[in-house]
């Protein structure tokens, strides 16, 4: 019972750091995706590169390099900000090939009917494209958030208290046995099934006006 | 600059025993989770409804867990029970069971989508169900699946960074120990993730260039 | 609220929005878009040979011609949705030559006064049919959001789907989405008109209806370029009628007498072809 209410005490950081980072990042992973599809050669080749890097080093090391690389000698960051920085930098590369991969399936006759009807390219994207490509991005916008749902746990061992942080704690502590740990797989498992209702649901709801 | 040179170059064999670590975990957990991940795939879509509720259940734990909880779990929660593993065998146990619920589904969707006319024709020629998996739907299920589960190998590579949290001497508690002895973590950690990079860009290039080719081929 | 779904006969009786009146036509016999030595090329293809054409102010004209002649890219070309790599184009006044950037402004004047019907309707299949038709007219023209519902449901109504705003695009047939089209393209009161290809993803009844709108949009006096197969729209609706074939006009004249008797071989060939299918 003691085991169960430590393990509570780790809900609010694990859901915390999960909505930060995903925001922070599907919003920076706006502007990677629009440099990555710039006319200039150099930015989309960068925004490339940053993309691939991002993906290829595994989070631990990104959090480390923020929290202890930068954080010995340079600025300190709280274990928090330093973790949800780490993860809102690799969300925010894969929302950017999420949202490149949905950009790809609008269909073009649409952004040519708003040029025909004198759009500009800021209405195009705000009215037209965008709400189109948000649409198609959710489904697999939801997958990886319940992946970095599970990624956040990466963060307990930079400090921040979070679920898998006290089960690491309890389990250093050897009477707990093997039962926090199916508890604890259970309750990453019962965080992700909002992600997915509120994905299904917007879902179903936008598929219903627009039926494609 | 030279000055950093000099440092990663005293400390690199250090990082690359650690890289030679994590590539055995991977390659041991591949080895054992994707069989695994072929058993519960079949198993999800057997006949018996217990046994397909049995699968259905260890593979949603499996994915559903984190990874990290996972080896803490083969690491400290087994050893409470009794059973002590080293931190290379829990690592792998522990990687192995979530290639396992991963690679099921990639498996399972490479075997739906062999069209329902080769389950047919197979069935035509008088093949048992035994020989219409062997000979018909697996061959071809397995090839479909293969661009996602290199993809998926690349993910488990990374993943052996968590092995940090038992104490395993991969690449990256290698790196850290050298950041915490010498007290220079920037440096050190660099080059633990150019390391990371240079084997998962290059493999990531590959993929997604079989995954381009594959597609012509099927269209 | 106008009922009736079919437009009223007669030069512009709808009533001149007051954009529209502002702008002021060209003098009747001006020509309102014309066309000198079109050059558009992909890489070495070239699909447009040094084209010209003339088209004045109230007249339908209809291009029509075997697939992968260039009709399309030439429409496309009118309003800037292809460039062009040479020759000029002029719209109501406005010169673009073929192989330079437009500023954004001289593009904007064109798109409103060029409207355009795509083949495959390109409705914004998010938003409402009334939306559909009402969002330009914000965004461009700057319309209050009541102004731009009120000539929406107008021009619905026009097209004889007033009933149908509050609805989604997927709800209707595929003549329903084009007619809806069309109101679209009008809403900014355009002075010309381009349909590319406007029935060719429908089928052949559905077809007719929105060759039944287009007709009465011509009879209204609407400056109109339409690439088409429909070769009894050609003939019968619009004034004149261009050929064309491998990036070329072939031959151009009056439609009654170019589709009785064609002047040149191949196009003969061609008419003959489409009409034995």
């Amino acid at each position: 019972m003691e085991a169960l209410t430590q393990l509570a005490r780790g809900v609010p950081w694990t859901i915390a750091l999960t909505l930060t980072s995903f925001l922070l990042g599907a919003l920076l992973g706006l502007g990677l995706c629009a440099l990555r599809l710039s006319s200039s050669r150099v930015l989309r080749a960068l925004a490339t590169g940053a993309v691939l890097l991002l993906r290829s080093v595994p989070p631990v090391v990104w959090l480390f390099i923020i929290f202890f690389g930068i954080g010995f000698g340079y600025v300190q960051l709280p274990s928090f900000l330093a973790a949800m920085l780490g993860l809102a930098l690799i969300t925010a590369a894969n929302m950017a090939e999420i949202y490149r991969g949905a950009l790809s399936g609008v269909h073009r006759g649409q952004t040519e009917a708003a040029i025909a009807l004198g759009l500009s390219p800021r209405h195009r994207f705000q009215d037209i494209v965008g709400p189109q490509m948000i649409r198609i991005a959710l489904p697999s916008a939801a997958t990886f958030a319940i992946g970095l749902l599970k990624d956040t746990s990466v963060a307990s061992l930079i400090g921040v208290q979070d679920v898998a942080f006290q089960v690491n704690a309890l389990a250093q502590r050897s009477f707990s046995g093997t039962g926090i740990f199916v508890i604890a797989a259970l309750l990453y498992i019962a965080l992700s099934l909002p992600i997915a209702a509120l994905a299904r649901w917007t879902d179903l709801r936008l598929r219903a006006k627009v039926a494609r | 600059m030279s000055e950093i040179l000099e440092f990663w170059g005293e400390w690199l064999p250090t990082l690359l025993d650690g890289l030679l670590v994590s590539l055995k975990v991977t390659a041991a957990s591949l080895a054992l989770g994707i069989p695994l991940g072929l058993v519960l795939a079949l198993a999800v879509k057997a006949k018996s409804a217990p046994l397909r509720i049995a699968a259905l259940i260890a593979v949603e734990i499996g994915r559903g867990t984190p990874a990290l909880v996972l080896l803490q779990f083969t690491y400290f929660g087994l050893a409470s029970t009794g059973l002590t593993l080293s931190s290379y065998a829990a690592a792998v146990a522990a990687l192995a069971a979530c290639t396992g619920a991963y690679t099921s589904e990639i498996i399972r969707a490479g075997l739906e989508a062999v069209p329902q006319g080769q389950s047919e024709a197979a069935i035509a020629i008088g093949f048992s169900r035994m020989d219409q998996l062997r000979y018909v739907v697996l061959p071809q299920g397995l090839r479909i699946a293969v661009p996602p589960l290199l993809g998926f190998s690349i993910l488990i590579f990374q993943s052996t960074s968590l092995c940090y949290a038992i104490a395993l001497p991969e690449l990256m508690s290698q790196a850290y120990s050298v950041g915490s002895n010498t007290f220079r973590y920037m440096p050190i950690l660099i080059l633990a993730g150019l390391l990371f990079a240079a084997i998962c860009i290059p493999a990531t290039l590959l993929v997604s260039r079989l995954e381009h080719r594959l597609d012509r081929h099927t269209r | 609220m106008i009922q009736t779904p079919i437009l009223k006969p007669g030069p512009r009786q709808d009533g001149p929005h007051p954009d529209h009146a502002a702008a002021g036509r060209p003098q009747p016999s001006a020509p309102v878009v014309r066309i000198e030595n079109l050059v558009k090329r992909y890489g070495a293809y070239v699909a447009l040979h040094e084209i010209g054409f003339e088209l004045k102010s109230g007249e339908v004209v209809a291009i029509i011609g075997p697939s992968g002649s260039g009709k399309s890219t030439l429409l496309r070309c009118v309003n800037q949705l292809e460039q062009p790599d040479g020759g000029c184009i002029t719209v109501a006044g406005q010169r673009f030559e073929g192989g330079k950037e437009h500023s954004r402004a001289a593009l904007d004047t064109l798109r409103r006064t060029v409207g355009m019907v795509f083949q495959s309707f390109n409705l914004f299949p998010h938003m409402t049919i009334l939306r559909n038709v009402s969002i330009a007219q914000e965004r461009v023209a700057g319309r209050s959001r009541k102004d731009a519902e009120d000539r929406a449901m107008h021009l619905l109504a026009r097209v004889g789907l007033a009933d149908k705003a509050g609805q989604y695009p997927a709800r209707c047939s595929g003549g329903q989405q084009q007619r809806i089209a069309i109101a679209r393209a009008l809403a900014l009161d355009p002075q010309i008109m381009l349909f590319d290809e406007p029935t060719s993803a429908l089928d052949p009844e559905l077809g007719l209806e929105v060759l039944a709108v287009m007709r009465e949009l011509a009879e209204s006096g609407m400056t109109m370029i339409v690439v088409t197969h429909e070769m009894r729209f050609a003939e019968n609706v619009s004034d004149r009628v261009v050929v064309m074939a491998d990036g070329r006009v072939i031959e151009e004249g009056p439609s009654r007498e170019l589709m009785r008797d064609p002047k040149t071989e191949r196009t003969q060939r061609f008419l003959h072809a489409v009409r034995d299918r």
